[in-house]
């Protein structure tokens, strides 16, 4: 109801004709983040999939560090929704009774297989020794924590540790197709609006998944490299070199599939193309042309191949290389999902008009919520890091100061 | 069977034993027995008030409108729609006092349907309520319960729409154009050529406005012979708007 006193100025702002329920974006800044936050889990999970199921074995001091962010990041993914809904208490009913002719509902139980079959079995199994040894050595509370979380496990034979890698190598196979659901289901869910233009693509899903493994990559890579920088660790090079070698892989895929949905698009031309052309050259010329296309992916895909191709570049000047791309990419990436929810409630279904849509600074859907919602994962990530040990096992070779 | 997986299995049991155990708990009765809902939901829903009559009660008295109303381009509009919640009127039937419905009266009931609006289809009749007989009831020109269909305006209207805009709010409406104006015929063909003329003198408007005349006791009436004399009436008055000055 809120809308309604800022109805008369959103009006005044709308172009050409837009229907009455039109003026007001119902799926805001919340809805943004929540797409966002799982695709950063889904590609961080990716990430840790190509040490443990493909074996390249130069991204083994990012596995964990990808691992634990894609927990911190899936602990937080549904909270923007739980805020914009704003019965929390009513998210239950979709575990309760089950509604499978539903794609949104359903979202319950693709988030609890992800997170209880998959990464949280497979970080246990991955800390489960660290876990044991802990629970032996402190004292009290802590002692008592650290049983419980490792389940009053004792076994800490070289046997139950070679079972724990199998274990994890099979949880990463399952857990491939998982992520690709996880957030192929977000692309889903959008691409199957038939009744909305700029959703309805059976490439959305396909498009939603690659933007997430890149924004995954990139998050990972980013917070590498100040992880790093902190804690005064010495960089692996070797991996950062493969980091971002993935990622430009990623984004070169990305961008194909993002540009072949753009050209379909452009040659089918359906009768909302014009509006759309609109919404593109108007409403979102700055979140998709500049910061999504030429920030978030051009300007990227440049300065990664460039320092792809020259490798005698100084290392220095690589590491910045990398970090500007990767937060660039991050822009880029948010960008994607704004440009995707918000710009499917901006333009009238009668084709005709646009809408606007102004972010607010305060309440439940505003930006500082939107600040928190996305700083949270980190501060999970701090304390989770401060649980489980994320580089001590690592093998680290400072190949970048030699 | 390894240590570790019995104790992710043991973990995973207390999980679904917790599902099932809250399932049943909190799964209201009747949950699914006719579909996706509360079974009970229906008694909810049949405790509410009624409001809505529903159109064969109206049509068991008024059969002669419904008649009427179902052979013209408003049989698909529900009696309810117009005349609102009727089952009050319908229960008082047998009491003393009868309730009547609503009837509308004013413009904001039809332009609910017919104000203009650019996703509308073409062919649906729709009017400019500002700029259309203004403050007349539709009622006063349109049947309701057999709306005319819409036709190509034609006559003076055609062409001095603002005039006739005009003259419709002023105390003149009901003056027909060619009560003042004398129009050939030629004019709707080649109109710069043949224009209409004006009244040329003052008898025309002292026929209501003289002293004496026997138009309603409201109009204003002025002595002729010392009112502006010399003056033809509509050199000083806006005859389409007269209240204008």
């Amino acid at each position: 109801m809120e809308g309604i006193e800022q109805l008369p100025e959103i009006l005044r702002l709308a172009s050409g004709y837009i229907y009455p329920n039109e003026a007001e974006l119902h799926w805001g800044f919340l809805v943004v983040i929540y797409p966002y936050l799982t695709g950063l889990v889904a590609g961080a999970f990716i990430l840790a999939s190509l040490v443990k199921v493909f074996n390249v074995k130069a991204l083994l001091p990012t596995y964990r560090l990808s691992m634990l962010t894609a927990l911190s990041f899936l602990i937080v993914a549904p909270l923007p929704l739980l805020a914009h809904l704003g019965h929390p208490e009513r998210s239950l009913q979709i575990f309760l009774t089950p509604q499978p002719k539903s794609a949104m509902a359903m979202f319950g139980f693709v988030y609890a297989w992800y997170l209880m079959m998959v990464l949280l079995a497979e970080i246990w199994l991955e800390y489960r020794i660290v876990l044991i040894e802990k629970g032996r050595t402190k004292k009290g509370l802590k002692k008592l924590f650290y049983k419980f979380v490792s389940l009053w496990d004792t076994d800490t034979s070289k046997k139950s540790i070679i079972f724990d890698h199998k274990a994890i190598h099979f949880i990463t196979l399952v857990g491939i197709p998982s992520a690709f659901l996880l957030h192929g289901y977000v692309g889903f869910i959008f691409g199957a609006i038939k009744a909305n233009p700029w959703w309805s693509s059976v490439l959305m899903p396909v498009v939603f998944l690659f933007s997430a493994i890149v924004s995954g990559i990139a998050l990972v890579l980013i917070l590498y490299t100040l992880t790093s920088l902190f804690k005064s660790r010495p960089i692996d090079m070797k991996c950062l070199e493969k980091l971002a070698a993935f990622l430009l892989y990623a984004l070169l895929v990305d961008f194909s599939l993002e540009m072949l949905d753009f050209i379909h698009r452009l040659y089918e031309s359906e009768e909302s193309i014009e509006i759309l052309g609109h919404m593109i050259t108007n409403r979102l010329f700055i979140s998709l042309i500049i910061v999504q296309m030429l920030l978030g992916t051009i300007i990227p895909l440049i300065t990664l191949s460039i320092l792809h191709i020259k490798k005698d570049m100084p290392v220095e000047f690589r590491r910045l290389g990398y970090l500007i791309a990767a937060v660039l990419i991050q822009m880029g990436i948010f960008s994607t999902r704004w440009n995707v929810v918000v710009g499917g409630q901006l333009f009238s279904k009668s084709l005709r008009g646009l809408t606007i849509y102004k972010v607010e600074m305060l309440g439940t859907e505003g930006l500082f919520m939107g600040i928190l919602l996305l700083v949270l994962p980190l501060i999970i990530l701090y304390f989770v890091a401060k649980i489980l040990p994320m580089w001590q096992d690592d093998p680290v070779v400072d190949s970048g100061t030699k | 069977m390894p240590g570790q997986v019995k104790r992710l299995l043991i973990f995973v049991v207390i999980i679904c034993v917790l599902f099932v155990v809250s399932r049943v708990l909190l799964v209201p009765e009747g949950f699914g027995k006719y579909g996706h809902y509360r079974a009970t939901a229906i008694d909810t829903i049949i405790a509410l008030p009624i409001n809505y009559a529903g159109h064969i009660v109206c049509n068991d008295c008024h059969d002669d409108i419904a008649e009427t109303k179902d052979a013209s381009y408003h049989q698909g509009v529900n009696c309810e729609s117009c005349h609102g919640p009727s089952n009050d009127h319908v229960q008082s039937l047998e009491e003393d006092e009868i309730i009547l419905p609503s009837a509308p009266r004013d413009r904001n009931q039809c332009s609910i349907c017919h104000a203009y609006s650019p996703a509308k289809a073409t062919g649906f009749p729709q009017i400019d309520v500002v700029t259309h007989n203004p403050v007349k009831p539709c009622i006063s020109c349109h049947d309701p319960h057999a709306p005319d269909p819409p036709s190509v305006i034609g006559g003076c209207i055609a062409c001095h729409r603002g005039i006739t805009r005009t003259k419709a709010l002023s105390a003149h409406s009901n003056i027909e154009c060619n009560e003042c104006h004398t129009t050939q015929d030629e004019h709707m063909v080649n109109p710069r050529a043949f224009r209409p003329d004006k009244p040329r003198s003052r008898d025309l408007c002292g026929k209501c406005h003289a002293k004496g005349a026997t138009s309603e006791t409201f109009t204003k009436k002025v002595d002729m012979t010392e009112h502006g004399v010399g003056y033809l009436c509509w050199q000083c008055h806006f005859p389409h708007h007269p209240e204008a000055n």
